[in-house]
């Protein structure tokens, strides 16, 4: 279970730091969550114009003519990429249990079935989004460049997140011994 | 150019993730069970890199902070469901995009479920707004605004704890 990353967590960790300073003095520090927003707006403006309108929260982040793709979605579509070729230069060295799109720790406590894990993948997702939304942020606008600005807001989204999270990860694994 | 740079950190951002084991679901539930400290030691890295330079560039003036309001409950709140989302599905919003790039397709079914999220957030916003984010809002508060001192002798201490705590405190905890 402990075959390593590609990259130890010291490399990843400081290369991380790094870029978020590059980040903060080029442009702005780095941020995910927001950009789901902005491609809901932009879709909605296309396929249902007036709700899109009238919706106060959807308005906010984009326009029927101007989607607001901007610094944040060119980021997020830069990680689709720089996750693609990072894949196809690197992918053969990834340890065998982080490939696939069913992770065997997963398989092991809940089962083959691949519907339940797909099932799983998207209520997720959902609570992950309604969550950051409501808070503000995610993983990386909170908690990575949040809580290095030395918000007070940063600190409280990382220590709720994280208590509520280890809490759900012992309940969905409590009946094995990882 | 600004769109450039954007692309070009997203790269970089993305293949750290990837590179950082950051996608994987069983490096994020075994940090979750206190099991695996590597993405933990992570982020603790990279949060005492970031501080340390981030206010070190606020001294030149050379800082563009980004700092989110403090409203307690929707904070506290959207952390604790984000934090439900995060143990369930095993990515997080940014993890899942990377995810996808290699072609977990557990990460897109994320991807669709965060866009509906999204969108069902978009329907509750004005409730919640009356709720949880406008009660309670202290505004952009840090640490530097509160104690009333210089950001930079936070960011030393606060960053050398981190530091410290990720090389030489913490360990892989397995039975």
């Amino acid at each position: 279970m402990n075959d390593k990353s590609i990259i130890s967590w010291k490399a990843a960790g400081i290369s991380l730091g790094l870029l978020l300073i590059l980040a903060t003095a080029l442009v702005k520090p780095l941020g995910v969550s927001t950009q789901f927003v902005v491609s809901d707006a932009a879709i909605l403006h296309q396929v249902a114009p007036e709700f899109a309108e009238d919706n106060t929260y959807l308005s906010k982040y984009g326009e029927k003519t101007d989607w607001g793709i901007g610094y944040g979605w060119m980021l997020v579509l830069g990680m689709l990429v720089g996750g693609a070729i990072t894949n196809m230069l690197f992918g053969k060295k990834r340890p065998e249990a982080d490939k696939g799109s069913m992770p065997p720790m997963w398989k092991q406590n809940f089962g083959e079935s691949r519907l339940k894990r797909n099932a799983a993948a998207f209520g997720g997702g959902v609570l992950l989004l309604f969550g950051a939304r409501l808070a503000g942020g995610c993983t990386s606008g909170h908690m990575i460049s949040g809580i290095s600005q030395l918000a007070l807001s940063s600190f409280i989204f990382g220590i709720a997140t994280f208590g509520a999270a280890i809490l759900m990860a012992k309940f969905l694994y409590r009946k094995r011994r990882v | 150019m600004t769109l450039l740079i954007g692309f070009l950190i997203g790269c970089a951002f993305g293949a750290i993730l990837y590179l950082g084991g950051a996608s994987s679901y069983r490096r994020i539930l075994g940090t979750l069970l206190l099991k695996d400290m590597a993405i933990i030691k992570l982020m603790m890295t990279a949060i005492g890199v970031g501080s340390l330079g981030i206010y070190l560039l606020d001294m030149g003036g050379l800082a563009n902070m980004s700092i989110k309001p403090a409203y307690v409950w929707g904070v506290l709140v959207g952390g604790i469901i984000f934090g439900i989302g995060w143990a369930v599905s095993g990515y997080c919003p940014g993890t899942c995009i990377v995810g996808a790039s290699e072609g977990k397709k557990d990460a897109v079914f994320t991807i669709l479920g965060a866009l509906t999220g999204a969108f069902l957030f978009s329907l509750a916003f004005p409730v919640l707004e009356e709720w949880l984010i406008k009660p309670a809002n202290f505004g952009q508060v840090t640490m530097e605004s509160m104690l009333g001192i210089d950001g930079i002798w936070i960011a030393i201490p606060f960053s050398a704890a981190l530091l410290f705590t990720a090389f030489f405190v913490l360990k892989d905890n397995y039975e």
